[in-house]
């Protein structure tokens, strides 16, 4: 098991669920409305005057063999719109009940 | 969920609730009655008092001033003025505007219900009477008759006036110029005299004789049968066969001693129309009635009236009041078709997309429309001010689409789906998008609260902005994100066609933006040079100002004129109707091009002829009604021709006084007028002075014509009798008044009946005993015991001049002098030029001399719009500094202000245009447009300096990114405005000046506001960063002293 931090711009939120879908990951829990920015190039996504974008993120728990075609997807819908901003994180899972 | 998330969400409950919108605003469309101005609240009462028998003094003394002392206490009350003439005084009462008259009404009827006691005991119950716009007449027909003349008034009567009256909301229709039939018995007073006869009893006989008596009724045998005696006359000839007396044995019959006449009223009105004889109709509205629906039936029924009609009596239109309407509101929505297409094309040209355009285009019919749901809910009309209302939106409703659209396509082209990039994009501009709508309602919510006539006239357009600027937000922020959802796509390959045709558009305006980020790019960093240049643009402009006229309002020619003429006072009618005819024939033949209908009336109005009656007429006054050809179809203006006939009305030396109303004969926009209104108790010497006035007056230019209120002193045949001898034969003044009465004006002894109408049977002398003053000395009146006496015997007759009335405003004497100012010369010079002629002029002490009228109401009316100027000002910046939370920024937008306003004087200079109601107006309207520009580039900038540019750059950039939707807005506002700024058509005149002082205010601040804004920007914050610095190096001053003194300020611990 392993656990997918993805971060994106709110204007990503369907293309995500679809891929989530698509991969048959069914469990998630999100974040709606979170701020930040990137660490190189991304720009801030605030909610305020100056960066008035939003970000939200996603925490998917998947199968190990769900995360690369998963991760693949996610960067295609990357790079077609740069812009914008998504990121993805891979995290073990240790213990679930 | 928010509200454009919902409607991007729920595209289809968003759409239908639009549409639902659209087809109420049709539907009320459809039920708005069409009027020239919205419905105005009267503000003038009336108090009407008669006293019989009292002369003018009397009735000032005894009756108008405790009335006008009572009166005066009313609240709300503006002017109060008053006319006391024989045996009547008229109090009028000016209230302010915007107060319920029925209120008003009740008060002063309370006031009078104090009064009416003290008053003296044979003063009648005062009438009070509320005088509304409706009383004027909606249509006046002309009547050409050759031959049936003698019966005319009894034909137009049944077959024109009646079937008319019955159209639902007609008030009125009245017959002028056409004599009523009616019977004189023309007596003989030497073969009265012979027979021992008198008019009286003459009277007494046929009323006795023309009579139908019923008899009761009795049965012969099972039946009943009324009994009737039928006495009636059948043929007024009959008359002739009375027996009025037994003289020696043989009858008398009234053919001997009278002559039976069957024929037309002697004193009565004469019209001519084209210069054949005829009759004039009126026809007056009921209060609140329709008056384009009105005449329409009326023109409709017209011919089919015209069917029963003889062959010789021919119906003609003088006037129509709802044809000006009808033109001008056509022209109006002509003009907001134009403005239409202008904005739709300005936006195609900006975007090149037409899913683009349409996004933004169905946001105008949506505001638009919406707007006739208020008119209809609040009973109001589609009028000029709601139309030009419409004309003055059209460029500001997109702006707020724009916006919304502009921020969608930015998301979209970054690669957000449409859906998404809608919800957002309108999320990020919502807080900008309500508060320019909101600087906007700072400038037209005010307006509803004006006062005066102002606030009558404006307020109406407050509210219609008002509903039209909130509908078109509440729109950007729901349907344009959910069209641009919908229909806008990310555009990945153009059409042939665009690539052609936008190509070189977009070139243009790349190259645009990139030459004003080089301009920006020096003007910021020359700061003062920039600033010093357009203060002295601002104020060149400014200094222009001395070619601008100053005037009230704009006059309109409507192709109408009434002229009145005075001939001597006692003219006979058949001498004003020599000089009246010669006039007319003149004025057909010198204007033949342009003159539609010359009709004239001459003569006095009988008393039952509602309209006539109530206008200035008599003998010796001739009044004209003109119509022209439609403004484009001829060479001259109406005022052009107003002064070649004041001209020929000035060759006459027997016309004494004329008056020309040209225009406005619908209330509003005629020639304006100054009234010098004399005050002072001594009838002599206010007659001087305004005599003197007059004459001073006539000598400047621009005056066509001076009118002096009072009227001359009138000459009548007066009879003193003397009461010791009227009483030796038993008589007392009134009998004996009485007996002179019946001789000269007539007894009235029955009336004929004939075809259910009524014909007065007159018995009096025959015209040619009463032609001179002996033939009244002659007069014989009988005493109580019978015995006759004439009137030399017991008074004498003399001629004498009786008083003018007396009028007062606010409850002291006046004498006016009306000055009416040539279309086109600006009041304010006149009234310069008139101010040193009272200024030279010797005024005896106890005489004041005010200037009033035209020139009163535009002192309060531009004192009104200061006002309301300052408030819209300080309203704007509240909702500024508000959004931008500071107090630099608000600042440096409503600089734009001031160059707006210079911009409006260059643009009044240049166009010839004078400086009204209407361009002032304008130039309110402008306090909210221009500072759109400046929040755009200002609320860009911060966002740039926020993201960590600096000032400069900052400036620079927010300049070049926002240039294309600063002239997008500002050229759809200047371009909806144009049609209404070259329009030619009727009422046009009103509206010009108004669409040029936008133009020229908002083209000039725009371009002024282009290049101070950003360079403003850079100066307040330079001078912020520089007062941070000096407080930091004070601060690191203070910290390094600190750390050095620290040991010896802090106690060390022990």
């Amino acid at each position: 098991m392993k656990s997918v931090f993805i971060a994106y711009d709110q204007a990503y939120q369907e293309k995500i669920l679809f891929t989530l879908d698509h991969f048959n990951c069914r469990g998630f829990s999100m974040f709606p409305q979170i701020q930040g920015r990137g660490s190189k190039t991304g720009e801030p996504h605030y909610g305020s005057h100056a960066w008035p974008s939003m970000c939200s993120a996603i925490l998917t728990i998947v199968r190990d063999e769900q995360v690369d075609p998963l991760l693949e997807e996610l960067h295609r819908i990357d790079k077609e719109t740069e812009r914008l901003g998504l990121r993805a994180f891979v995290w073990n899972v240790e213990k679930t009940i | 969920m928010s509200l454009y998330e919902g409607s991007v969400k729920r595209p289809i409950m968003t759409a239908l609730i639009f549409v639902a919108i659209v087809v109420f605003g049709v539907f009320s469309a459809t039920k708005l009655p069409i009027d020239l101005y919205p419905k105005m609240e009267p503000n003038i009462i009336m108090v009407m008092t008669s006293y019989s028998g009292a002369s003018a003094s009397d009735i000032e003394n005894n009756v108008t001033r405790p009335l006008e002392s009572t009166l005066n206490s009313v609240a709300n009350l503006k002017h109060i003025t008053s006319r006391s003439a024989e045996n009547m005084s008229l109090i009028t009462l000016e209230f302010e505007y915007g107060h319920d008259i029925d209120d008003l009404t009740n008060d002063v009827r309370d006031k009078l219900n104090m009064i009416t006691s003290a008053l003296p005991d044979a003063v009648s119950t005062p009438i009070i009477l509320k005088f509304d716009s409706d009383m004027m007449p909606i249509m006046i027909l002309s009547v050409q008759a050759d031959q049936s003349t003698n019966g005319l008034y009894k034909i137009l009567d049944d077959n024109v006036a009646n079937p008319l009256a019955r159209i639902p909301g007609v008030g009125s229709v009245s017959i002028g110029g056409a004599a009523e039939r009616e019977i004189y018995v023309y007596c003989d007073p030497v073969k009265l005299e012979a027979y021992n006869l008198s008019i009286e009893a003459i009277s007494q006989i046929i009323s006795a004789e023309n009579m139908n008596i019923p008899g009761g009724s009795f049965d012969i045998g099972n039946e009943t049968f009324p009994l009737r005696v039928e006495g009636e006359f059948n043929d007024p000839k009959e008359m002739e066969n009375i027996v009025v007396a037994s003289m020696g044995g043989s009858d008398i019959y009234l053919r001997d001693v009278a002559e039976v006449v069957d024929t037309i009223q002697e004193r009565g009105q004469m019209t001519f129309t084209n210069g054949v004889r005829g009759a004039t109709i009126v026809v007056q509205k009921q209060s609140g009635a329709n008056s384009v629906e009105i005449s329409n039936k009326v023109l409709e029924m017209l011919p089919k009236l015209q069917e029963n009609l003889p062959s010789d009596v021919k119906i003609g239109l003088v006037a129509n009041t709802s044809e000006n309407i009808e033109n001008s509101i056509s022209g109006l929505a002509e003009t907001v078709l134009y403005a239409l297409l202008f904005v739709v094309l300005v936006v195609f040209l900006f975007l090149g997309r037409w899913r683009a355009t349409f996004v933004i285009a169905i946001t105008i019919p949506i505001s638009l429309v919406a707007s006739f749901i208020y008119l209809a809910v609040t009973d109001g009309s589609l009028n000029m001010i709601s139309l030009a209302c419409l004309s003055i939106a059209i460029g500001m409703v997109v702006d707020d689409a724009i916006v919304v659209l502009e921020n969608v396509t930015t998301h979209i082209e970054r690669g957000s789906d449409p859906k998404q990039a809608a919800i957002h994009a309108t999320n990020e501009v919502a807080i900008s998008v309500v508060a320019s709508t909101l600087t906007m309602i700072a400038v037209f919510f005010p307006m509803t609260l004006a006062g005066g006539m102002m606030g009558m006239m404006f307020k109406q357009l407050g509210w219609m902005m008002c509903v039209i600027l909130t509908v078109s937000t509440v729109s950007a922020l729901t349907l344009t994100p959910m069209l641009c959802s919908q229909m806008l796509r990310l555009k990945k390959k153009h059409s042939r066609f665009y690539t052609i045709f936008f190509t070189p558009i977009q070139r243009v305006l790349d190259g645009l933006d990139a030459w004003y980020g080089r301009m920006i790019d020096k003007a910021v960093r020359h700061r003062k040079t920039v600033l010093t240049a357009c203060v002295l643009i601002c104020v060149a402009f400014f200094f222009t100002f001395k070619y601008v006229g100053v005037e009230f309002f704009p006059s309109s020619d409507d192709s109408r004129m009434t002229v009145k003429m005075y001939m001597p006072v006692g003219t006979r009618t058949e001498r004003t109707h020599a000089i009246a005819k010669e006039l007319a024939d003149k004025w057909m033949k010198d204007f033949k091009d342009e003159a539609r209908v010359v009709n004239y009336t001459v003569g006095q109005a009988s008393e039952d002829n509602t309209f006539a009656s109530m206008q200035d007429n008599g003998t010796h006054i001739g009044s004209f009604n003109i119509t022209l050809v439609d403004p484009d179809e001829r060479e001259r203006t109406l005022f052009e021709i107003s002064e070649l006939i004041r001209a020929d009305l000035n060759s006459y030396p027997e016309i004494e006084k004329y008056t020309v109303s040209a225009g406005g004969n619908s209330g509003m926009g005629g020639q304006s007028s100054i009234d010098f209104e004399i005050y002072g108790y001594d009838f002599d010497a206010t007659d001087k002075v305004a005599r003197d006035l007059r004459a001073e007056l006539l000598k400047l230019d621009g005056v066509s014509e001076v009118r002096i209120s009072r009227s001359d002193y009138q000459p009548e045949i007066q009879v003193d009798f003397d009461r010791e001898k009227l009483a030796r034969h038993g008589l007392n003044v009134s009998t004996a008044a009485t007996y002179l009465r019946n001789r000269i004006n007539g007894s009235t002894a029955s009336f004929y009946r004939e075809d259910g109408d009524e014909h007065y049977i007159k018995v009096r002398y025959a015209p040619e005993y009463r032609t001179s003053i002996e033939d009244i000395e002659n007069i014989l009146i009988y005493g109580a015991n019978g015995a006759a006496v004439r009137i030399k015997d017991v008074g004498t007759v003399v001629e004498r001049f009786s008083p003018p009335s007396i009028e007062r405003k606010d409850r002291e004497r006046i004498n006016t002098v009306k000055a009416i100012i040539n279309a086109g010369v600006p009041m304010g010079d006149i009234v310069t030029a008139s101010n040193k002629i009272i200024k030279n002029m010797d005024i005896p002490l106890g005489i004041n001399v005010n200037l009033a009228g035209d020139f009163e109401d535009q002192q309060e009316s531009f004192g009104d719009l200061g006002v309301l100027g300052i408030l819209i000002i300080m309203l704007v910046f509240i909702v500024l500094a508000a959004q931008f939370e500071s107090f630099t920024d608000p600042f440096i937008i409503i600089t734009a202000v001031p160059l707006s306003i210079a911009g409006v004087i260059l643009a009044l200079a240049l166009t010839g245009t004078s400086l009204n109601v209407m361009s002032l107006m304008g130039c309110i309207m402008l306090f909210g447009i221009v500072v759109k520009n400046g929040i755009v580039l200002i609320d860009y900038t911060k966002l740039c300096r926020e993201r960590g540019m600096s000032a400069i750059q900052s400036a620079i950039t927010a300049g070049r990114s926002r240039l294309r939707p600063v002239l997008m807005t500002t050229l759809t506002t200047i371009l909806g405005m144009v049609p209404m700024a070259v329009d030619q058509g009727e009422g046009s005149e009103m509206w010009r000046p108004l669409g040029v002082s936008v133009i020229g205010g908002l083209t000039v601040s725009t371009i002024l506001t282009l290049v101070l804004v950003p360079v403003l920007y850079c100066m307040f914050t330079g001078v912020g960063i520089k007062r941070k610095r000096r407080k930091h190096r004070r601060q690191l001053a203070l910290d390094a002293h600190w750390a050095e003194h620290k040991h010896t300020m802090i106690k060390s611990k022990k």
